[in-house]
């Protein structure tokens, strides 16, 4: 990464933590589809980003998360597993052709069924874990999947369309 | 040994994903238990601050709602007052007195709300007081209008305050007309929805009645309004009634809250301490 992209990186992880925390935290469609924007830094995150480095940014994003959330070590739980799991599912839906003309995630490089299917599977690993323990609660075990789904595709959504902006450049 | 630094070295990335998700995990069972002292919150200095700025931006766009709110209370009061008024006179007769420690047992405390959520699976609140001035876990917090929760844990400055929008934070309470006894409980997703629990069915409840909470309540000074009945069924066991209540607190829009210090506290738990325990 040249100097001016890393400073980008890091505005781009400061703004999606500070919309996070002031805003988005208390927005919720019909209390059940929320939105996570702070994991669009690890979404995007070129692909050969070794695993560890991945993992410990996740994990400092997640705890900076929960002391605004009061949840504890639960964002950080999520993020983490997220990132750890980003090579196994890069190598479940490698393209036909490899990864090797390509270093970054993105709706320009990849084909659509590719992109939305990692998104699904990256927010679904992360929400779904999230509510769980957010609720623990056995009684929630119900709701807590359903709010993890609709956030899923929520977020889908909005990162879809935060990608549309991303690319003709 | 040579192989097992190789082994290791080979599973570094492994290795490392257990010990955060364990750091993690660690911090959700040590933290979330009641009762513990909390920084890595909002109770956090840096943390609160940052708070309190949106909150004032928020405030500044609510004034409109808090005015209204004021006068509504204020109306309140002064009924509550005119109603202790004529009351009081006829009662004189009866050789029975309140003293006036117990008439003043409780004083109440008005706190700003620096954060609160309500879309969690478990919300909590943040407030401006803490320790300095006179708080401490376990005190009961209410608003103008209805319960809020009580709170868990302070530090000198600010404290933290598990809402009634908790699975775990239940509230003794009864129906207003009849004086049955249960307790509420929230339901986990809307917040303006809670439960009332172990009511049993043979027992009359009609809708619209007020929930409050009860006389034996450790926590909360008696007749706080909680609720009021919405809706009415029947549990999937058979035996007691499904009541759903809409909470009276507006949490939405708190701003204000009131922290209950309950002045003969000490007293009363001094004295249960005494009771003579069964041997």
């Amino acid at each position: 990464m040249g100097n001016s992209s890393t400073f980008r990186w890091i505005l781009t992880v400061v703004f999606t933590l500070l919309i996070q925390v002031l805003f988005l935290r208390d927005l919720t469609i019909a209390y059940f589809a929320f939105c996570f924007l702070y994991v669009w830094p690890l979404l995007k995150a070129p692909i050969d980003t070794p695993v560890a480095y991945l993992m410990l940014g996740a994990f400092v994003l997640g705890w900076i998360v929960d002391v605004f959330y009061n949840t504890h070590g639960m964002h950080a739980f999520a993020t983490v597993l997220m990132a750890s799991l980003r090579s196994p599912i890069f190598r479940l839906l490698t393209p036909a052709n490899g990864y090797d003309e390509r270093s970054h995630v993105s709706l320009q490089e990849m084909r659509p069924l590719w992109f939305f299917s990692y998104l699904f599977l990256m927010l679904f690993s992360h929400h779904g874990v999230l509510f769980l323990l957010e609720a623990s609660d056995f009684n929630l075990v119900g709701i807590s999947l359903l709010r993890g789904l609709s956030s899923c595709l929520l977020g889908i959504l909005v990162f879809g369309i935060l990608e549309l902006f991303n690319l003709n450049k | 040994m040579n192989q097992l630094f190789q082994f290791l070295l080979r599973q570094r990335n492994f290795l490392l994903f257990f010990v955060l998700e364990l750091i993690s995990l660690w911090s959700v069972f040590k933290y979330n238990d009641y009762q513990r002292t909390l920084y890595f919150n909002t109770t956090n200095q840096w943390v609160a601050s940052l708070l309190a700025q949106k909150q004032e931006v928020q405030n500044y766009y609510k004034l409109r709602d808090i005015n209204r709110e004021l006068a509504s209370e204020n109306a309140q009061l002064r009924q509550e007052v005119f109603r202790l008024k004529a009351q009081k006179a006829p009662d004189l007769k009866l050789p029975y007195y309140i003293n006036e420690a117990v008439l003043n047992q409780y004083q109440p405390l008005a706190c700003k709300v620096i954060d609160l959520t309500t879309q969690q699976s478990q919300n909590y609140l943040t407030i401006d007081k803490g320790t300095k001035d006179g708080l401490h876990p376990g005190m009961a917090v209410i608003s103008s209008t209805g319960v809020v929760g009580k709170i868990l844990s302070c530090t000198e400055n600010l404290s933290m305050v598990i809402s009634i929008l908790h699975t775990n934070n239940t509230v003794s309470a009864k129906l207003k007309s009849s004086g049955e006894l249960g307790y509420v409980k929230w339901a986990g997703w809307q917040p303006e929805v809670a439960e009332m629990m172990d009511v049993s069915k043979y027992k009359k409840v009609v809708k619209g009645d007020t929930v409050v909470t009860s006389d034996y309540n450790a926590v909360f000074p008696p007749n706080v309004p909680i609720g009021i009945v919405a809706k009415l069924g029947l549990k999937k066991d058979g035996n007691f009634h499904d009541i759903k209540i809409m909470l009276l607190t507006h949490f939405s829009t708190l701003q204000y809250v009131y922290v209950i210090k309950n002045r003969l506290a000490w007293q009363q738990a001094k004295l249960e301490q005494s009771k003579p325990k069964p041997e």
